[in-house]
């Protein structure tokens, strides 16, 4: 008897396992659901799943053998399907690791523990990200996913069931979530392998071009946008940003749209997202290069040349796009630079001063002269505000017609955002990306944020830079949401487990918005909100502190942070699974909702 | 050497020769209005609640730096390559320390750490404030500099420009 109880628990211990979490759930190389994630889910081998139609619904498998050795994870599921490996990346104090980007895999995938390219010593778990597409003509009712693990101590089965429902997510958001970064530099030390392999054709060659369509395919796969800011703090342009241009005062004119064409043509067409299961759209924004600088030399700043130049230029770019027809895409003037690095006299983003606004209303009047009025081309006017984000609503409110507006500060003045919008303004937030330490719902924070807002968008400031080592010594991913597929022979960016999880609250506000005329839009964020993580609509403003009615330019950041509130349910006590909340309301809403 | 700096260093009108006339052109006493005495008193006492304190409230006197920088953009074209003409000033915080000031285009510089507001003078920066004599320096790699004094209406060597070429500048570089 004492033999075959041993002889059952080594079984049990070498057996190779296969089981489900939702996704929500991570878990690190051995098994253990990373601290962020912990609060009472125990992995199994059956899950259930609801989804509506147009949309994905994902989950995690684990395949979990202890002994080490190779093995198989097949999909077998009437639905298509994606699998993805999931990447452990190992924090650089070498103490943690967590999973993030994600490998995409066929629908079944060899393996082997301890798996050799991820290094991690004494390894027994293998995380797979899956995702499935319920089309809008799926069947509603239940479907099984089923997936297996073949190894050298057997077979194991695991049943993903789900419950697809009659709603169809819209194709349209409610906001824009968008992903920021700069030039295209970083290219060739993220992808050195592609570099290598196209030398000194690399940057400006097709293979560059494609990458650039690659990020802004991943973010748009993802229900996202992708900005790509095209020239530096000293107002140098990137070729690939902006014609080439010849001449100076009245000569100035475009000599050649090759690059810029071969860059923007097949996003601001859409074509570059044909292949997607969103179709081909053109891409909603784009920043224009126009900086002091560009297109007009600032040498000529105050001078007959610099309106010359601006308004030849810019008046030719106008022309170019409506030949193009292409009039769905925002073309956003935006500046970018600061004081404080010392290249111009001005501060174009978070302007500080008063005293700099007549620059940028310099540039309103140039704009207007340029641009003919009742163009079908749209361009807007973009500023990033904080400081003086109440005093440029009100004072530069002829000037600007679009604002991205910093999401803590923006609190103390959300009752201005009905005038801005009956101005027909475009009203974004800024801010910054959770790392993968933090539990999985916080990706979810801003965007809900914005919509209890009412904002049009949120924009994350920078959104591809994983670090010069994210595979081995991570710095938690502050800064990205993809990784460089180079390492895996892919000459395009990985989606990340975070960005997935930001595309499904994407969805299900989308599902949850169009409730809308029937449920009441404050009814909704109210339910919303207590679901997610008890608070009420209210609470997610911030009070109007004193020091509002104080100049801006005697503040300090500290006085910033002490005006803010301090509200655990927006941090340390909002729990990995405060979205599934929101979509199970979501989904019973819809349910509710059924004709 | 490599060949290019050769030339960068030969050509008629080489750096050298650029910076011997920006030693001339710029203006020291304009120069010295540019930042505010506002902007340097807040450098000059660090905030122990904001550590960013300096660089939120750095500005300038638009006039002033205006003046300049068109003064350092056609110095520019007299290079016969591409280059910055950069100005360098003493920093509000003293104890040896310099600022750029005011930067360029291409954001070229052998000495400025990017993003920093001031840091400590070069020492190749320190013989040209102290001596008045210009100097060429090529000391990161690809890169040449030449640096010149820059002097006020009372003959005091008030800062310098640093005019700077390098070779291989790729064209996605500093466009960020």
């Amino acid at each position: 008897m004492r033999a075959a109880l041993l002889l059952l628990a080594t079984a049990s211990v070498w057996a190779a396992e296969l089981r489900l979490l939702p996704e929500h759930v991570r878990v690190d190389p051995f098994g253990e659901v990373i601290e962020a994630d912990r609060g009472g889910t125990v992995a199994g081998s059956a899950l259930k799943l609801e989804s509506a139609r147009a949309a994905y619904v994902s989950c995690r498998v684990l395949v979990q053998i202890p002994e080490g050795g190779g093995y198989r994870v097949v999909v077998s599921s009437p639905l298509e399907s994606e699998l993805y490996r999931e990447w452990f990346h190992r924090e650089a104090s070498g103490k943690r690791y967590f999973p993030d980007a994600l490998i995409p895999l066929a629908a079944g995938g060899s393996g082997q523990m301890p798996d050799a390219e991820n290094r991690i010593p004494g390894q027994s778990t293998q995380s797979y990200w899956l995702d499935v597409w319920i089309p809008a003509e799926a069947k509603p009712g239940r479907h099984v996913v089923e997936v297996s693990l073949e190894s050298s101590t057997g077979r194991r089965r695991a049943e993903v069931e789900i419950m697809v429902l009659e709603a169809i997510v819209p194709g349209k958001d409610p906001l824009v979530i968008d992903h920021n970064s700069y030039g295209t530099g970083w290219f060739q030390a993220q992808y050195p392998q592609l570099a290598a392999r196209e030398g000194d054709k690399f940057y400006l060659g097709d293979s560059f071009f494609s990458l650039i369509h690659a990020y802004h395919r991943v973010f748009d796969e993802h229900r996202g946008t992708y900005h790509q800011l095209g020239y530096g703090h000293g107002g140098k342009v990137g070729p690939e940003f902006a014609p080439q241009l010849t001449g100076s005062g009245r000569n100035r004119r475009v000599a050649d749209w090759t690059l810029y064409d071969k860059h923007y043509g097949p996003l601001l067409d859409g074509s570059a997202f044909a292949a997607t299961r969103r179709g081909a759209r053109p891409i909603p924004f784009v920043y224009l290069p126009v900086n002091p600088e560009w297109p007009a030399s600032f040498l000529w700043w105050g001078e007959p040349g610099y309106e010359t130049e601006f308004v030849r230029v810019v008046g030719e770019m106008e022309a170019h796009f409506r030949a193009k027809g292409w009039t769905n895409t925002r073309f956003e003037l935006f500046f970018n630079h600061k004081k404080r690095y010392k290249a111009f006299p001005w501060d174009g983003d978070e302007t500080r001063f008063p005293h700099d606004f007549p620059f940028l209303a310099e540039y309103r009047r140039l704009l207007d002269k340029a641009v003919p009025a009742g163009t079908p081309v749209k361009f807007v006017y973009r500023t990033d505000v904080s400081w003086q984000m109440e005093r440029q609503f009100r004072e530069q409110a002829g000037v600007f017609d679009f604002w991205v507006c910093g999401g803590g500060m923006f609190g103390w003045y959300a009752e201005q955002l009905p005038e801005l919008k009956r101005r027909g303004h475009v009203v974004w937030l800024y801010g910054g990306t959770p790392g993968v330490d933090k539990p999985a719902s916080h990706i979810t924070l801003e965007l809900m944020r914005a919509w209890m807002l009412g904002a049009d968008g949120f924009v994350r400031w920078q959104t591809v830079m994983p670090g010069a080592d994210p595979w081995f010594r991570f710095g938690l991913g502050g800064e990205t949401l993809v990784y460089p597929g180079d390492r895996f022979g892919r000459a395009e960016p990985l989606a990340s487990i975070r960005l997935k999880l930001q595309r499904n609250a994407m969805q299900d506000l989308a599902l949850l918005d169009a409730l809308q005329p029937r449920q009441g839009g404050q009814t909704l964020r109210a339910e919303a909100a207590k679901r997610y993580n008890q608070t009420a609509v209210v609470d997610w403003r911030s009070p109007r502190p004193a020091m509002a009615a104080t100049s801006p330019d005697t503040w300090t950041n500290a006085d910033i942070d002490d005006a803010l509130p301090k509200d655990a349910r927006f941090d340390e006590r909002l729990d990995a699974a405060a979205w599934s909340r929101v979509r199970a309301y979501a989904f019973s809403l819809a349910k509710e909702a059924r004709p | 050497m490599t060949p290019l700096l050769l030339f960068l260093l030969a050509l008629p009108p080489g750096l050298e020769e650029v910076a011997r006339t920006g030693s001339i052109m710029v203006d020291g006493d304009v120069a010295g209005r540019i930042q505010t005495a506002r902007s340097a008193a807040a450098m000059a006492k660090p905030d122990p609640r904001d550590k960013w304190a300096d660089a939120d409230n750095y500005d300038v006197d638009a006039p002033a730096y205006i003046a300049t920088k068109k003064t350092l953009m056609r110095l520019a074209r007299l290079c016969p390559v591409n280059c910055d003409v950069n100005l360098w000033l003493p920093s509000p915080r003293g104890a040896g320390r310099v600022q750029i000031v005011i930067r360029n285009v291409n954001e070229m510089s052998q000495f400025w750490t990017w993003g920093a507001l001031d840091q400590e003078t070069p020492p190749e920066m320190k013989e040209v404030l102290a001596t008045g004599a210009r100097k060429m320096v090529t000391k990161r790699p690809g890169m040449v500099s030449a640096l010149a004094p820059v002097r006020n209406s009372l003959g005091d060597i008030v800062g310098l420009i640093e005019v700077v070429a390098r070779e291989g500048s790729a064209p996605q570089e500093n466009v960020f």
